[in-house]
């Protein structure tokens, strides 16, 4: 626990220090010429958090990593969010971690996780890969950073396919982004051979339930600073000649606020200190209950804020606007709380008959 | 520590596993739903844990207690809500009252009182609320004048659980007018079969019957029976409310989660796996584990005794929010049938889930309504300036 906070606060320094509003602003997409939302991809800052080595916490120290365990970036992903950093964090992060055959990059280039299991609801619209041997064919309509990538992770039933993004048969196609962080392709796979696949049953599971852990985590963040903004400026604007802060229908909804980013935070850390060493049933369960709680949770204390911040919340000039537009792009990745409510009621009230 | 403790106390595991194989060889009373019956079987429950000693487990050997650990009780409570048993009827005597007489009464009151309030021979009511110093509990007027050897009292008491079977009851009064109003309050302990004083219950929507109106009129209070110092009661009343909160919040935290499994028993009985269902009890879950997140908090500051904080009004929101949720959830799949008691609709128990659903609206309400949680967590918590 101890090494967690230490972590956090040397990520949350640093943050400070060279992530700064200016910067920050000018790659989401608020800087001079921009249109208001930005790529999502920065090569200099992919490298430079790699160059920090916080990509490799959780890699093994055999491969060059720091050897910690996948809970151990929870904490960073606080950070992650709370400051708004964008680019493929989760890409780099995680799947050197869980997936032997990839090695962190020097460089930051990510691999993609290129996975038509990020909804269950909305599967129709995402598409299917299908598999025969190494043989991939198939369509995902979003994947993050893949044309960012150096290897594209297809997730093909229980499958784990390693695919170079220039080998014959593979279409990585561009598409836009609302989301300030986040840059998409559309990936085509035609009779796409695969490097390498990995049938490991349990290795498609754990990479779905760290995404949705890690995803929370990085919502929990976006909820605290959209909190930590809110506070500041309630007690500093002024009107009727006092800090709105003082009125008591602010004030409530300032603590309202402070009492789901606390419990979500605290769910957080009882997720990751649950899930290392649980089965796959069991830590299926945990993500997906705080992947549901971090989308609403954080989405409603985003929705707050900008209500706390007046007209100047409605605006890109104010952080706020950016935690919310950023919330509302992680809530729906690998399932918002809708439709996860559906999935953790089938795993308890049918824990045999599902999947 | 006193020299008499020079052994370890059992350890944690060790006690759990023999709360549960007692609770396993005794088992629990039914609860009947009528109140007077409900009172006396709920009674016979404490003196049967009593005589077991697992009354007052955290209390000192001295008090007649366990001289155990707060992490013991909690332990023993979780237990006895897994068992499904009830708690014992005088709940407020042995986590609020008397630990309150335990720190700040005298040797008498500690010797004459504590013995019987434990064993459930005496039970205590509080009589800390009026009609008219709710939230604003330090503005309360009921009025004990100093007589010779004792006070007069008068005044008007509510919210009072069990007041009308009551034997004792622990009284916040106004002893002096002309100080700041939390400086002139005192805490009498009064035998509730004192001339002047009548009760009338108060039927709660739910169909419980548990609070009461109190009324005094000159009711005479031998002044030994002052529980620490003349206009200091404030101080007791707030310690004791401040100690009851952390215990209170997990217990309920146990309620709900056997409650919750009890749903998901009943719904999958049934076979009711509809996508309403999945959806209600998937909600229930989230709310669940947020709860017991928070109360991995709770407990570290219970245990390491960091006494009243503003997260602790934090607790108190996520709590009413939980408990709010999950009953709501579990009671929406009831649909029409709600209202027939009797009906199991989708496998649930009617009568049940909609008592359950009703009672979850008090909880944003006792102990401190959200309103006032949500104040203090703006001004103490967040340091928004005080409106």
């Amino acid at each position: 626990m101890a090494e967690h906070d230490d972590l956090a606060s040397t990520v949350h320094d640093y943050l400070t220090r060279s992530y700064d509003c200016d910067r920050r602003r000018t790659l989401l997409g608020d800087g001079p010429g921009g249109d208001g939302t930005g790529s999502g991809w920065d090569a200099g800052l992919a490298a430079e958090l790699a160059e920090l080595g916080w990509y490799s916490v959780a890699v093994a120290e055999c491969r060059g990593g720091i050897g910690a365990t996948p809970a151990d970036l929870g904490p960073l992903f606080e950070q992650y969010g709370r400051h708004l950093v964008i680019g493929p964090l989760l890409e780099n992060s995680l799947l050197p971690a869980l997936v032997e055959q990839i090695g962190p990059d020097p460089a930051g280039t990510p691999p993609a996780l290129v996975d038509p299991g990020i909804t269950d609801d909305r599967a129709a619209e995402i598409g299917s890969v299908s598999r025969t041997g190494r043989e991939l064919t198939g369509t995902v309509a979003a994947a993050r950073f893949a044309a960012q990538a150096n290897v594209l992770v297809v997730l093909a039933g229980a499958a784990v396919c390693l695919v170079d993004p220039a080998a014959p048969g593979v279409r990585v196609e561009p598409i836009g982004s609302a989301d300030p962080g986040t840059a998409f392709a559309r990936v085509r796979l035609d009779a796409a051979s695969a490097d390498l696949v990995v049938t490991d049953g349990d290795l498609v599971g754990r990479i779905r339930a760290w995404s949705r852990i890690l995803l929370a985590c990085e919502l929990d963040g976006l909820a605290r600073g959209a909190l930590e903004r809110t506070v500041e400026h309630v007690g500093r604007r002024e009107q009727f000649g006092r800090p709105i802060g003082g009125f008591q229908a602010v004030q409530h909804l300032a603590a309202d606020m402070a009492a789901r980013s606390t419990g979500l935070h605290n769910l957080c850390l009882a997720t990751l200190a649950d899930a290392d060493g649980a089965s796959t049933a069991r830590l299926d369960l945990l993500a997906s209950t705080v992947k549901a709680h971090a989308a609403q949770a954080a989405v409603g204390v985003c929705e707050d804020a900008i209500q706390l911040h007046g007209g100047m919340g409605f605006t890109t000039e104010t952080d706020v606007s950016w935690y919310y537009r950023r919330a509302l792009a992680l809530r729906g990745w690998y399932g918002d709380e809708i439709e996860l409510r559906h999935r953790i009621g089938a795993a308890l009230l049918d824990p045999e008959g599902r999947m | 520590m006193s020299s008499t403790e020079s052994e370890l106390p059992e350890s944690l595991p060790d006690f759990r596993a023999r709360a549960r194989a007692w609770l396993a060889s005794t088992p629990p009373p039914e609860v009947p739903p009528d109140p007077d019956t409900r009172f006396t079987v709920l009674r016979r429950w404490q003196r049967t844990l009593f005589e077991a000693g697992w009354a007052g487990l955290a209390w000192s050997r001295e008090a007649g207690g366990g001289g155990l650990t707060h992490a013991h009780h909690l332990v023993f409570v979780e237990e006895l809500v897994r068992a499904r048993a009830p708690q014992p009827i005088g709940l407020i005597g042995l986590e609020v009252v008397g630990p309150s007489i335990d720190r700040y009464g005298t040797d008498r009151q500690r010797r004459e009182l504590l013995p019987r309030l434990l064993s459930g021979d005496d039970i205590w009511c509080q009589g800390f609320s009026e009609p008219e110093a709710g939230s604003d509990l330090a503005s309360l007027r009921t009025r004990a004048v100093a007589d010779g050897d004792d006070y007069l009292v008068s005044g008007q008491k509510i919210w009072t659980s069990w007041a009308h079977q009551a034997q004792w009851c622990a009284l916040l009064v106004r002893t002096d007018t002309a100080v700041r109003k939390q400086a002139g309050i005192s805490y009498l302990l009064v035998d509730m079969t004192s001339p002047g004083i009548t009760t009338r219950p108060i039927r709660q929507m739910t169909g419980d019957q548990e609070f009461c109106e109190v009324f005094l009129d000159e009711v005479r209070v031998p002044r030994q029976n002052l529980l620490g110092a003349e206009n200091e009661g404030w101080a007791i009343a707030t310690h004791t409310l401040g100690s009851e909160r952390g215990a209170a919040t997990l217990r309920r935290r146990v309620e709900l989660e056997v409650a919750l499994d009890d749903a998901v028993d009943e719904l999958g009985a049934r076979g009711s796996l509809d996508g309403r269902a999945r959806s209600a009890i998937g909600r229930a879950h989230i709310a669940m584990r947020v709860l017991d997140a928070q109360t991995r908090q709770t407990t570290a500051r219970l245990l390491a005794n960091t006494g009243p904080t503003p997260l602790d009004s934090v607790d108190k929101l996520v709590l009413n929010d939980v408990e709010q949720t999950v009953f709501a959830e579990i009671a929406g799949l009831l649909g029409p049938l709600r209202a027939v008691p009797g009906s199991r609709p989708a496998g649930l128990r009617s009568e049940r889930w909609a008592h359950d659903h009703l009672y979850s609206r008090a909880a944003s309400i006792y102990g401190g309504s959200a309103q006032i949680q949500r104040t203090i967590v703006a001004e103490r918590l967040l340091g928004l300036p005080r409106g």
